[in-house]
């Protein structure tokens, strides 16, 4: 994954590294929901804790902007809509459109809500290892009935396995377009197929003998159990999100 | 089902897990607006994989997103995604590959009802993809339509023609 | 009378196409042994190999380890037999180092800290232990190789069975899995290897079988049949060629 997104996992012992992930995701959500009602004063003093956290990933804050580009054109859009059609003491009007204070206000801290629960998505990526991600997961997925937990993880290492090998088939397969002079074809559909066809072909080859290298491995779905190694740090970062979370919801 | 037909099933599908988020990433350059193949992934991942099996490759792509992998769309994850204004979406995928597989399923996988299949199936992602889109930024419903499907359609409508002459070409290749 | 692993009798087998992939094939894999499997693409070696883990069924004969019929003992003969296929990059599960050596005694369902026992050992024993927290994908060649044979060897084979273990490996990834190879069999373990390229392997080989559409045409020491290897569609050592004394290409 790491040569397709700038927000994958970074190793490192900061305590956001080591705390355990079924925390993380406990914390992330409730965090994320007591986010809907805040107010000014909360949603600020979460940015700069944020900040501070982010500053221990070791992620460049400016780098990470430049990064979400897109993202920020959406929460853009997201203002200016909030701003046009939210009515209220006029701040300016012309060209028929009126804008209201509390339609900036609004605007603005939805969308700098946004992008705060974005913020705080980027910090738990880089900071939560792949396989840690999975075995929560398959710790979350127990309790619910008709879900084959075990499965499901072996599936989401499979997939993190098989992403580096279709990247690296996919350029291959670019590449060999190339030398056959492939960027000459304007027939769009052409072009497609003559992409994506060679690429499924390829990855359903190598999925193919991975078939063959599981059975041979004895794969079950009955399989051993994952651990989780907590930091012991965790019960302080639990009361600690309660409390934000009710400074959240109350400021 | 045999066990080892299972397991086969079980790795097609991540297969398609790690294809439909790499393809949220990697496009093709045609004219002034790429083509990204994400959408055209689930929409094969259906008519391949069908109903069942199709759903698990979603629903488990969705989930390793909201659990903080960074798979959605630039690079991005977690639960605030799916609140966020492409969140609806992202759980259109959901109902998009359960029927899309059903009918191709129950016309035959033939070309013709793959196309008729995926036709459908994606109109789904857009009736769940733009009023969430309308809600979250309360824009205007044309607006949401303006920004959030007509800039799209003729690239849907390619990726399609496209998946169905690709899935006629794989399907003796998987032998599912 | 050295001990009989795996006994084959009257082995054929067909091709769903009709295709004869086996060709009444009888021998035994005896303990301590140290077997190369030569022959031309399509001579049939990996369809050979296939069958000694179960992952081909014959159709007609026989193939019993430590004297259990395959077909009715899949899992026992998966444990005994051990099987490291040509591409590491389609045959790696986890995505750690450490993951992915840990998924054949996961399918077997021992307990965690025994795995973390066995893991660990096999590890340190091929050197592999520094790059435990690695994901496989972004190691080299010969290092994806050993780390498919640790997979392998944490689940304590009687034979380990290698398909083209050389191929697509620099000069120093070849030296680096012979060497690794090299001391498992030394250490006792029966090894078998398909391969075209039987240089670097020649002088550690205690016999050498040939095949030839589906069927073995030679099985012998190998310096019996060096001379005759042309024939079979098989690239004479150098020393052969060059009527040069035999010379091992470990230092
Ligand atoms: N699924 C299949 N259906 C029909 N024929 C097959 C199939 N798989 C392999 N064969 C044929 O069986 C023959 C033996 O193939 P096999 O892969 O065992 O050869 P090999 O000795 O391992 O060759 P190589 O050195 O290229 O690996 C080949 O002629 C091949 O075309
Ligand atoms: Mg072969």
């Amino acid at each position: 994954m790491a040569e397709i997104t700038p927000f994958t996992y970074r190793p490192g012992d900061s305590i956001l590294h080591l705390l355990d992930t079924r925390l993380k995701f406990f914390i992330i959500s409730l965090v994320n929901i007591s986010m809907l009602p805040a107010g000014f004063i909360s949603t600020g003093f979460y940015f700069f804790m944020l900040l501070f956290f982010f500053k221990k990933t070791g992620l460049r804050f400016f780098s990470m902007l430049s990064n979400m580009k897109f993202f920020l054109i959406l929460l853009v859009f997201v203002f200016l809509a909030r701003a046009f059609t939210i009515t209220g003491d006029t701040v300016f009007s012309s060209f028929g459109v009126t804008v209201s204070n509390q339609g900036l206000a609004e605007g603005g801290m939805v969308a700098f809500k946004f992008f705060l629960i974005m913020l705080t998505g980027i910090i738990f990526s880089a900071t939560t290892k792949p396989s840690s991600v999975k075995t929560a997961v398959q710790w979350f997925l127990k309790p619910v009935p008709f879900v084959p937990e075990k499965r499901v993880a072996v599936m989401i290492s499979l997939a993190l396995c098989f992403m580096p090998v279709i990247l690296r088939q996919a350029k291959e397969v670019s590449d060999a377009q190339k030398a056959r002079c492939a960027h000459l074809q304007k027939n769009p559909i052409r072009k497609t197929i003559g992409i994506v066809l060679p690429l499924l072909k390829k990855t359903f080859l190598s999925a193919d003998n991975l078939i063959l290298a599981m059975e041979s491995r004895c794969y079950s779905d009955d399989r051993t159990d994952p651990e989780f190694n907590p930091s012991g740090k965790e019960r302080g970062f639990f009361f600690g999100s309660i409390a934000v979370s009710i400074c959240l919801i109350l400021f | 089902m045999t066990s080892s037909t299972e397991l086969k099933m079980t790795v097609y599908s991540s297969l398609f897990v790690a294809l439909i988020a790499i393809g949220a990433f990697i496009s093709i350059p045609i004219g002034p607006v790429p083509i990204v193949l994400q959408n055209m992934f689930v929409l094969l991942a259906s008519i391949i994989l069908g109903p069942l099996w199709g759903l698990a490759s979603v629903a488990v792509y969705l989930v390793i997103g909201l659990a903080g992998l960074p798979v959605f769309a630039g690079g991005t994850s977690g639960i605030g995604k799916l609140f966020g204004p492409t969140g609806g979406y992202l759980l259109g995928y959901l109902p998009c590959v359960f029927i899309t597989a059903s009918i191709s399923k129950g016309l035959g996988k033939k070309m013709s009802s793959d196309i008729i299949a995926m036709l459908i199936g994606s109109l789904i992602v857009y009736a769940a993809g733009v009023p969430w889109l309308k809600v979250v930024t309360s824009m205007t419903f044309q607006k949401a339509l303006a920004v959030g499907m007509v800039p799209f359609l003729i690239g849907d409508a390619l990726k399609i023609l496209a998946a169905a002459f690709i899935a006629k070409t794989l399907r003796p290749v998987v032998k599912l | 009378m050295p001990k009989a692993i795996i006994d084959i009798k009257d082995l054929s087998f067909i091709f769903d196409d009709g295709f004869r992939g086996l060709n009444h094939i009888s021998l035994s894999i005896n303990q301590g042994e140290f077997i190369i499997l030569a022959g031309k693409n399509g001579s049939g070696k990996t369809t050979f190999l296939r069958h000694l883990n179960g992952l081909l069924m014959p159709t007609s004969g026989t193939i019993r380890v430590n004297g259990l019929e395959i077909s009715k003992h899949l899992i026992e003969t998966r444990k005994t037999v051990g099987m490291v296929f040509q591409d590491p990059d389609t045959q790696m599960v986890g995505d750690t180092v450490f993951d992915e050596v840990a998924f054949g005694p996961e399918n077997l369902k021992i307990t965690r800290a025994r795995i973390k026992e066995i893991v660990t050992k096999v590890l340190e024993t091929l050197n592999l232990f520094h790059l435990k927290d690695r994901n496989p994908s972004t190691l080299s060649g010969g290092e994806k190789r050993k780390v498919a044979i640790a997979g392998i060897l944490v689940m304590d084979p009687q034979v380990i069975v290698f398909d083209e273990p050389f191929s697509n490996l620099d000069y120093p990834g070849i030296l680096q899995v012979l060497a690794t190879i090299m001391d498992l069999h030394r250490a006792g373990q029966t090894v078998m290897i398909a391969t075209h390229d039987i240089e670097p392997v020649i002088f550690e080989a205690t016999r050498m079988i040939i095949m030839e559409k589906g069927s073995v045409k030679e099985d012998d020491v190998p310096l019996n049949l060096v001379g005759r290897l042309e024939s079979y569609g098989v690239r004479e050592p150098c020393f052969s060629k060059f009527g040069l004394e035999p010379q091992s290409w470990q230092k």
